[in-house]
């Protein structure tokens, strides 16, 4: 076994900001310790810019097949690197007002990374559970953060337990895989899928089913997505921006990954499955965010049917012609596309609900009303955020959802794609409402707070970054575009 | 004699006991006691298979490596949960799950 150690460097980058992170944190004056974001927003990018370097156009196997370093990967690791470093440096004024110890907070961020580029990397179940447990730890902590605080706690309790609970089923179904295959690589379970074609052994099933559900719980996909508005009203925001971006686009590059390379040939036995699986999520995340009164709430049940709209793109994986399963290299580029628009509009609104709960301390939807007069800056990039989310045209969100319905129809799934338009039209009628109320309604008159809202500068430049973005990417999508296709080509090879 | 069906069906007889349990308790520590035992009905699972499955001894070998893993994942994970459960008791007085009720839909 030969071990390119090199080609690891970026992992170890990584480990090594948040031990530094750690250190530093103990040898700082406590007055100087909420500095550390940029230490550990730097050295997230600095191992972003290591990765670019030793991965680029590469294709190796690590540790005999555990770990896949491709184009992929690569993308993936610069992806979630730089959306935590955003989350970093979202979090600054947070943490200065909120957390007594900067460093710790810093420090399971960088964590959480490491856990993320893991899953996007795993060749191996074993491997991929231990990098999604990684990732699960950090945020157990992150979202239990506000320890004096009761919707904190609460958060906290129900989060870990349907955590544990959906890691168990995740385990019994690997457990059940590896028993019926002899092996837990993607490539080895494809083989043995490819064999036994027709003639699968039901344990082998039971534990895809058991997997897909445990797969399921994590990215908060519906039924099993009862934790996903809890964890998020209860957390502290930075962490609800992180938890809604960065994990939920880790867990499907482990998603996308598994299911190109290890499931694709039982297409047949699970298409419909998770095609199910993606209209409920669209239903219910869509219809149960209308009735919401508190933001943080509303945008978690926007994510969860935002999770509705990529389990499209990947039940669109690939279509059954004549009993030879074709993939849909479209459907795996645009579950990457609208990851990434999803990110952009997403961090953008969260960082606005975040400048606005710094202001006037409250989540709630009716601390929006007149948003416009206490800031015209933020209230215009929340509705280009929400625009984007809906999937307005020259927004990004209107781009990444015109490829996933493309690779919807593609693959033959039309009702699908109807229903996903149908339940973008319901998504714009409750983000138009927050517009409403921003726009419209004026500042409630018992409102003693000042009018104005000051914007601190670094929280600016974010949200104009965010803003460029999405708006950028929704006009001129073509770098982006190439760099999706060269990650998807990486994991659906002849598509 | 002892057969990899035995190992299977007790498994599965854990696994279940455990989802119950997740299901029906009402203390948060029972619960996770509940998530204690579906992780351990996975051990088991491996163990039997391990032992017992029709292949050769060094692919079987892999099922104790994933029980060790397992073990020691379950362990830390147990261990910060009942850290949160801990502090929810010291806040309210109880860490009876179906307290839990501040936020709903």
């Amino acid at each position: 076994m030969n071990v390119n150690f090199a080609l690891l460097s970026p992992e170890y980058v990584l480990v090594g900001v948040a031990f530094v992170v750690l250190t530093v944190d103990f040898l700082l004056p406590r007055e100087h310790r909420i500095h550390l974001s940029w230490l550990a927003a730097g050295g997230l990018l600095a191992s972003a810019v290591v990765a670019l370097v030793y991965r680029w156009d590469t294709f190796e196997t690590l540790y005999d097949g555990l770990f896949i370093a491709d184009d992929f990967g690569l993308f993936f690791f610069v992806f979630l690197t730089i959306l935590t470093a955003v989350v970093v440096l979202i979090s600054h004024d947070y943490v200065r007002q909120h957390v007594s110890q900067p460093g710790e907070f810093y420090a399971l961020l960088v964590f959480a990374a490491v856990g993320m580029v893991g899953m996007a990397q795993a060749g191996e179940l074993l491997t991929a559970y231990v990098s999604l447990e990684l990732l699960s730890f950090s945020l157990y902590v992150l979202v239990a953060y506000r320890r004096d605080d009761a919707l904190g706690n609460e958060a906290g309790v129900k989060y870990i337990i349907l955590g544990a609970f959906s890691s168990a089923i995740l385990l019994y179904g690997i457990s059940m895989v590896w028993g019926a295959t002899g092996t837990t690589y993607y490539g080895g379970i494809a083989e043995h899928l490819a064999a036994n074609e027709g003639d699968l052994d039901p344990t082998l099933i039971l534990g895809l089913a058991l997997i897909l559900a445990g797969l399921g719980f994590k990215v908060a996909a519906a039924p099993f997505h009862m934790w996903a508005p809890d964890a998020y009203q209860g957390a502290p925001t930075p962490v609800t921006a992180f938890l809604a971006v960065a994990s939920k686009a880790a867990a499907f590059a482990l998603i996308l990954r598994l299911f190109t390379q290890g499931l694709m040939p039982a297409l047949e036995e699970w298409q419909v499955l998770v095609a199910v699986l993606a209209a409920a999520t669209m239903i219910i995340g869509n219809l149960v965010a209308i009735v919401q009164s508190n933001i943080k709430r509303l945008l978690a049940y926007s994510s969860v049917g935002q999770v509705g709209f990529l389990l499209v793109g990947i039940a669109a994986l690939g279509e059954v012609d004549g009993g030879v399963v074709i993939p849909n290299g479209l459907a795996s580029e645009a579950v990457i596309l609208h990851l990434v628009g999803y990110a952009f509009a997403n961090l953008a609104a969260f960082t606005t609900v975040i400048a606005v709960d710094n202001h006037i301390g409250t989540d709630e939807l009716s601390g929006y009303r007149g948003l416009a007069q206490r800031s015209p800056f933020l209230a215009l990039v929340m509705t280009v955020a929400l625009f984007s989310l809906a999937g307005l045209p020259f927004f990004v969100g209107f781009l990444t959802k015109f490829y996933l319905f493309t690779a919807a129809t593609e693959a033959g799934l039309l009702w699908l794609a109807g229903l996903a338009m149908a339940a973008s039209v319901v998504s714009l009628y409750y983000y138009l409402m927050i517009i409403k109320r921003m726009f419209i309604d004026d500042v409630d008159e018992s409102d003693l707070l000042p009018l104005r809202i000051n914007v601190p500068g670094l929280s600016w430049v974010l949200l104009a970054a965010l803003l460029i973005g999405t708006v950028g990417l929704g006009v001129y999508p073509q770098p982006l575009a190439d760099a999706v296709g060269a990650a998807s080509g990486a994991i659906l090879p002849g598509a | 004699m002892l057969e990899l069906v035995h190992f299977q069906i007790l498994s599965a007889a854990i696994f279940s006991i455990g989802i119950f349990g997740v299901l029906v308790r009402r203390s948060a520590v029972m619960v996770l006691i509940s998530i204690e035992l579906m992780l351990n009905a996975v051990n088991v699972n491996l163990v039997g298979l391990a032992a017992f499955v029709d292949r050769p001894a060094d692919e079987r070998v892999f099922g104790q490596i994933l029980v060790v893993f397992i073990i020691t994942i379950a362990a830390a994970e147990i261990g910060l949960a009942l850290a949160i459960v801990l502090r929810v008791f010291r806040n309210r007085g109880s860490a009876n799950v179906d307290d839990l009720n501040l936020m709903k839909w």
